[in-house]
């Protein structure tokens, strides 16, 4: 009975509000809440326009943004590119420090050294989308400075680019893989017997899916081992040409998915005033065998080089056969004779931390960071090699005293990528000679005397 | 190697560079028209491939129509240009040299292969009862509508107002000055394009009442929740004429001309005039007129040549920098 009076109050105020009792009170809550709701939707009105000028600001910035020049620092070296990415330079480096340290030679040849084997300022660029240039050079070695690569390109589709200018010619398997990334600090003696650099023009594309590259060319021509000096004034010029396939490519599970399998080779004629060649040499970089001084070339000479690859995670392996074929006289005026120089090798790398073995180099999955316990990736390397000069080279071409007629050669590597840029290379090289029959029972060339023994390191900075 | 086989070399390397380029083509459009030539694309690919037995690959940019004009001005490389209105166009040729001043002659109905209006779009029930464009410039009506310095609908929309106001106000070019002025006071809200406008107005939920595209109305009654917007067409509006071109020096470059010239014409077909007319614009040909005219309301239109002498005048007038335009709106 106490809450009686409060239930009643309750009863009497519900009677007053379901009532007309106060329409005027009623009448003004209804303006309230009109007005209140109209206020509330002018907020949600504002709120929403402030939303939509940023959405609008976020867009006009993000377009501005594509098309704003782009400046970009990467493992890949500085790139500077336009919005659009259809103009682009990208400028690059190569730097290898290398030591090389032979033993049981003797001790009387100065041939232990620290060299600076590469210093290489790259520049690349692409216009329009069409059209790039490359541009290589190296400050490293004795003389001045040199170009080595110097191209301006045409990618009219990935099926036909054309490159003209100064660049590697495709001859070979190994010569054609960048020098940052091979198995060895040194490509094998097989790459003796190949063109280097070259001017001229040069065909190339992509075809079947990705499945058959080919390279088809016209070029001066040059010796084997040998970079164009810029000029090559003769009638004559070299055809080249190179196919790889990887038939495997699109068989995903198969084992052989990773085999590419080609052959490469040139045609010319080559008259020269001066020797074939200025020397094949060691995986040590010395010279085994060189053609007499007064030799010159006169005729058809010609290369053709089969060649594989196969690439199956962490594990690698290329081979390649080279033979070289000459028209040479031992003097201006001396009797031709075609001599036929042969070399084939065998290289091997793993990768023991796991990460895949590739033509462009091992990406490691954790860089060298003792702070974050991390090491980088390691692969070993192993190659076997031989290259055999023709019998007929001896001795009216060359000094049978002087001369190896063929080099053996082993090599074991580790191969330690601190990062995608920097790398540290250990070699072992032993190479093993032979002579003609006409050589004397000591040679008279002294690191000839023994089996050649270097242990090679390097210290390479690639971006 | 002989000089003469060497030339030859390069002669058959030239050949086969010509026969492995692949077709495509870059169709540069304003906003509203996405719909349109997706599937427009579609037909004149397979047109093409029965004709020629070449596979062509088209793309499609779209945005501001004067945005996208000044693209192409400054590089993008359209083959062909189907955009709001002739003067940008007309700006491709004058200030980027890229085709003959003449291009409007080159098609039939002066490169206007389909047509449309300009309509209002408001919310279900019209809780603003916004019946034309009086209404628009009232106090409180929230209006969206594009930026006629980039959006070539925002053109039209502005030139229909003020054509209304035009025959309102018997020439009194002060008061029709006022009442555009009261007008754009209303818009709090200056998208770059026609679709980004619609996107405010529809999809952001801002604004009373968007100024729009006949076509871009259509498609958003199709496109959103049942019953969610009403169309409503004012006393006057204008005819809006988009035009299209082929870029002379774009498609001589890529060696598109031929493919470019068809894609074009072919809009003039049976096929084409009712893929307009699928996609709410009006068409030109009296087959597709017939067939789809009941979706189009009439309308007493105006002309842009017959008001305002011509898309030049009007643009120099009116949105040049220090138009009236700029007059107007910079004072908000």
């Amino acid at each position: 009975m106490r809450n009686l009076p409060a239930i009643l109050r309750a009863f009497f105020l519900s009677a007053v509000l379901s009532t007309n009792f106060f329409p005027v009170l009623r009448a003004d809550a209804n303006d309230d809440i009109q007005a209140l709701r109209a206020q509330i939707d002018q907020l949600d009105q504002k709120l929403r326009i402030l939303e939509r000028k940023q959405e609008i600001k976020d867009e006009e910035a993000a377009a501005a943004a594509k098309s704003a020049p782009k400046i970009a620092l990467t493992d890949k070296g500085f790139t500077f590119a336009s919005g659009d990415n259809a103009n682009s330079v990208k400028i690059r480096g190569l730097v290898q420090l290398d030591s090389r340290f032979f033993f049981n030679d003797g001790g009387g040849i100065a041939n232990n050294a620290f060299v600076l084997r590469r210093a290489r300022l790259i520049s690349e660029g692409t216009f329009a989308k069409l059209y790039s240039f490359q541009l290589v050079t190296d400050f490293a070695g004795t003389g001045t400075p040199s170009i080595l690569d110097a191209n301006l390109g045409i990618s009219l589709s990935p099926a036909l680019q054309l490159k003209f200018g100064k660049f590697k010619s495709p001859v070979g398997l190994e010569w054609l893989q960048s020098d940052s990334w091979t198995f060895f600090n040194e490509r094998s003696i097989a790459t003796d017997l190949v063109p280097n650099r070259d001017l001229g023009v040069l065909a190339s594309g992509t075809v079947l899916g990705g499945a058959l590259n080919y390279s088809a060319g016209v070029l001066n021509g040059v010796p084997d081992a040998t970079t164009s000096n810029n000029a090559d004034f003769k009638n004559d010029k070299n055809v080249v040409g190179r196919v790889f396939a990887a038939p495997f490519r699109g068989s995903a599970g198969s084992p052989l998915q990773g085999l590419s399998i080609g052959v490469s080779g040139d045609l010319g004629r080559e008259k020269t005033a001066s020797g074939r060649t200025a020397g094949y040499k060691t995986d040590g970089q010395q010279t085994f065998f060189s053609y007499a001084s007064a030799v010159v070339a006169d005729g058809q000479s010609w290369h053709v080089s089969p060649q594989a690859e196969y690439r199956d995670g962490p594990f690698g392996l290329i081979g390649e056969y080279v033979l070289s074929t000459v028209n040479v006289r031992p003097s201006a005026t001396g009797a031709k004779a075609q001599l036929q120089n042969k070399a084939w090798q065998l290289a091997a790398g793993y990768v023991l931390t796991g990460e895949d073995s590739s033509y462009n180099g091992v990406t490691p999955r954790t860089n060298f960071d003792p702070a974050a316990g991390t090491w980088g990736a390691f692969e070993i390397a192993a190659r076997y090699a031989d290259l055999k000069i023709d019998d007929a080279a001896f001795p009216l071409f060359a000094s049978a005293a002087t001369n190896a007629d063929e080099a053996t050669s082993l090599g074991l590597g580790l191969n330690w990528y601190l990062s995608k840029v920097a790398l540290v290379k250990l070699d072992y090289y032993q190479t093993k000679f032979g002579f003609n029959r006409a050589a004397p029972a000591v040679s008279a060339t002294q690191i000839l005397r023994q089996d050649e023994k270097a242990l090679i390191t390097r210290f390479q900075l690639s971006f | 190697m002989k000089p003469s086989l060497y030339l030859a070399a390069l002669a058959l390397i030239a050949t086969a560079g010509a026969s492995a380029k692949s077709i495509e083509l870059l169709n540069v459009s304003y906003d509203p028209t996405r719909e349109l030539y997706q599937d427009y694309n579609t037909a004149f690919t397979n047109y093409w491939k029965s004709k020629t037995g070449d596979d062509l690959v088209i793309r499609q940019a779209h945005g501001g129509s004067g945005a996208q004009a000044r693209s192409v001005i400054d590089g993008l490389p359209a083959d062909v240009v189907t955009l709001a209105l002739a003067a940008d166009v007309d700006a491709l040729a004058r200030v980027g040299k890229l085709l003959p001043a003449d291009w409007q002659k080159r098609l039939p109905d002066n490169s206007a292969p389909y047509t449309s209006t300009i309509v209002f779009l408001v919310r279900k029930g019209n809780p603003r009862g916004l019946k034309d464009w009086d209404d628009l410039a009232k106090p409180g009506v929230s209006v969206i509508t594009p930026n006629p310095k980039t959006s070539g609908g925002a053109r039209w929309n502005y030139l229909a107002a003020w054509g209304y106001a035009l025959k309102k106000f018997n020439g009194d070019e002060a008061k029709v000055k006022e009442f555009i002025s009261a007008l754009y006071r209303n818009v709090p809200v200056l998208d770059s394009g026609a679709r980004g406008s619609t996107t405010t107005f529809v999809k952001r939920g801002i604004g009373d009442v968007l100024i729009s595209w006949e076509n871009e109305a259509f498609l958003a009654l199709k496109d959103s929740d049942a019953g969610s917007f009403e169309i409503v067409v004012p006393s006057l509006s204008i005819l809006a004429e988009p035009t299209v071109a082929w870029v002379d020096k774009v498609a001589q470059r890529k060696g598109t001309a031929e493919v470019a010239k068809a894609y074009l014409e072919y809009l003039y077909s049976d096929e084409g005039q009712d893929i307009a007319g699928r996609n709410f614009y009006r068409p030109r040909s009296a087959k597709a007129a017939a067939k789809y005219a009941a979706r189009f309301p009439q309308i007493d239109l105006i002309t842009i040549d017959e008001i305002f002498g011509g898309w030049t005048k009007a643009q120099q007038v009116h949105f040049a920098d220090g138009g009236v335009f700029d007059q107007i709106y910079l004072k908000h």
